[in-house]
């Protein structure tokens, strides 16, 4: 095997231990855990455990709270990766030109998504508030405003919260959007040029189908960070899951009745598989379309 | 005319950068200005009024200087620790073999892919179990090996030839002199990427650090920073703390720049 630099040697285990261990004890462990506890009653009140079987699980399609944190949490997903994605695509169309500044402008763009999340939520807290800067926009332009702030209104607060994230992780997005664009040879736009072929056409001939692969890859990497949606929720409807639940996502409910009051466990633990499954889907599509590393294992 | 599009360009760059700077200047102006208001941008720049009180405040207040040295060493710990364990299971998986090494290198993808929120509750039991909840350990242990770092790093000595290691070996060195002597230098572009990204999101994480402390002492900078819920704030001094935990991502940002844009690419894009 030294042709491929290949080793079989006994500090080998040393070496990959830190991971092994890493793996079992905090997420092997765990995953398993959690569907043992998903069976069962545990609260951190009640210590007595009793197996429930798959009751957790009908209990919650029948609990408003996670019905409402379900569809919340689709709806944050489907309403800002559309408007991510392409605001994401045309903020590297810009900056790919060739003129000067553009380098700055794509720093300055991507800047903002590094940013915490719970300092873009404290900021875009004080803009959207009772009496904040969104409200004078809107009167000033005479829009209607709600009456106890955008947050604090059923009909606006989850809408206000998937607004800022457009807004900050769009940036981000533009980054992997532009190794694509780079990634298309300059000879298929000379040839096309050479053909006759306007710009627009070129747009949607060339470049649209050469960022396929790459739209379908923020939109699957996207889909799994969306999922998960919690800082801006917790921060931005001040613990409380919005008025009527309006901003309760699955996080949110996870930790809201498994992580504090009753400790309910085995119920917040069902939950998170629900949300295990559905990002697993993502997953699995995204590893089947992309072979992630396949060929770097060996 | 292709001057006049340049600078139509220009504009529209400039106002796009503007507007998404605008929870940045906000955050800015509330630290900085004593007569700042949440109601007008425009006011706020116009009467702007220069102070370091609220970030003086953040500096005497108990809970945020705490909080600020429990940032700072956290992610120095975590850091420290990735480059060491990233750098020997990266190694193994480049390097050797070993039982079940397709199956760890799937767990590796998978982790990478599957995030953390998952594994709330029993990770809170567990770190409770070892009595580790509310102390640094709970902060630094379970972050010490980051898939991402594992993954850059394998790929990397991957295009490296082995054949300064075969050397050395034949020197008689041990094989950790052998990782940390010859192979680490080598890596230094890869491992330097690595620590940025860890750095920063360790720097910036909230969720799993707001779950596993709950005294004023262990809270790190963006825990302290988001314990605004269900109290009278002032909010100057919240911003002037935002605006210190923004300074080292910045900071950051200018020095390595490339490296985190490469580092976003290699993994997101290596397919």
């Amino acid at each position: 095997m030294k042709s491929n630099g290949l080793h079989q040697r006994s500090t080998t285990y040393i070496f990959i231990s830190p991971w092994v261990l890493t793996l079992l004890v905090f997420w092997l462990f765990p995953l398993v855990y959690s569907l043992y506890l998903s069976f069962t009653d545990y609260s951190l009140g009640n210590q007595a455990l009793n197996f429930r079987g798959l009751s957790n699980y009908i209990n919650l399609f029948s609990d408003t709270k996670f019905l409402a944190s379900l569809k919340n949490t689709l709806i944050f997903v489907i309403g800002t990766i559309p408007f991510t994605t392409v605001f994401a695509l045309l903020l590297a169309l810009l900056v790919n030109r060739k003129i000067r500044f553009a380098t700055f402008f794509r720093s300055a763009y991507f800047l903002p998504s590094l940013v915490a999340l719970v300092v873009m939520a404290l900021v875009f807290t004080s803009l959207y508030q009772k009496g904040g800067y969104l409200e004078f926009l809107f009167s000033m332009t005479g829009l209607p405003t709600p009456e106890r702030g955008f947050l604090l209104t059923e009909s606006t607060a989850l809408y206000s919260i998937m607004f800022m994230d457009v807004w900050i992780a769009s940036g981000y997005y533009m980054l992997i959007f532009l190794a694509g664009l780079k990634s298309i040879p300059d000879e298929l736009y000379e040839a096309a040029e050479l053909d006759g072929a306007s710009r627009v056409q070129q747009f949607f001939k060339i470049t649209l189908p050469a960022l396929r692969p790459t739209a379908l890859y923020i939109i699957l990497i996207n889909t799994i960070k969306s999922f998960q949606v919690f800082i801006e929720i917790y921060i931005m409807s001040n613990d409380s899951g919005g008025p009527n639940n309006a901003t309760t996502t699955i996080v949110y409910y996870i930790y809201d009745i498994g992580l504090r009051g009753v400790f309910d466990m085995g119920m917040a633990s069902a939950a998170a598989y629900i949300l295990f499954l559905m990002i697993l889907i993502v997953a699995v599509i995204q590893l089947k379309l992309f072979g992630y590393g396949k060929a770097t294992y060996e | 005319m292709t001057r006049f599009k340049n600078i139509i360009l220009w504009i529209i760059m400039l106002f796009l950068f503007i507007g998404m700077f605008l929870p940045v200047w906000w955050m800015l102006l509330g630290t900085f200005s004593e007569s700042f208001t949440p109601r007008s941008f425009w006011q706020n720049i116009v009467n702007f009024d220069f102070t370091l009180k609220y970030v003086h405040n953040v500096f005497v207040s108990a809970d945020f200087s705490r909080a600020l040295i429990n940032s700072i060493f956290v992610a120095i710990c975590v850091s420290i620790g990735n480059i060491i364990f990233c750098l020997m299971t990266g190694y193994a998986f480049a390097r050797r073999r070993f039982m079940f090494k397709k199956w760890l290198f799937i767990s590796v993808i998978m982790v990478l892919m599957v995030p953390v929120h998952i594994i709330l509750i029993p990770l809170f039991l567990e770190i409770k179990f070892f009595g580790m909840l509310d102390t640094y350990w709970a902060l630094i242990l379970p972050f010490l090996v980051n898939p991402l770092g594992i993954f850059l790093v394998a790929q990397y000595i991957r295009e490296i030839p082995p054949d300064l290691e075969e050397a050395a070996r034949i020197d008689g060195a041990s094989d950790f002199k052998i990782l940390f002597r010859i192979v680490a230098p080598l890596c230094k572009p890869v491992l330097a990427v690595m620590t940025v990204m860890i750095f920063m999101t360790t720097w910036n994480a909230f969720l799993l650090p707001f779950i596993l402390t709950n005294s004023a002492e262990m809270r790190t900078l963006p825990v302290a920073i988001g314990n605004i819920v269900g109290r009278q704030i002032e909010y100057q001094t919240h911003f002037a703390a935002s605006t210190l935990a923004t300074i080292p991502i910045v900071i950051v940002f200018l020095f390595f720049q490339r490296r985190i844009v490469s580092g976003i690419i290699t993994g997101a894009l290596k397919q």
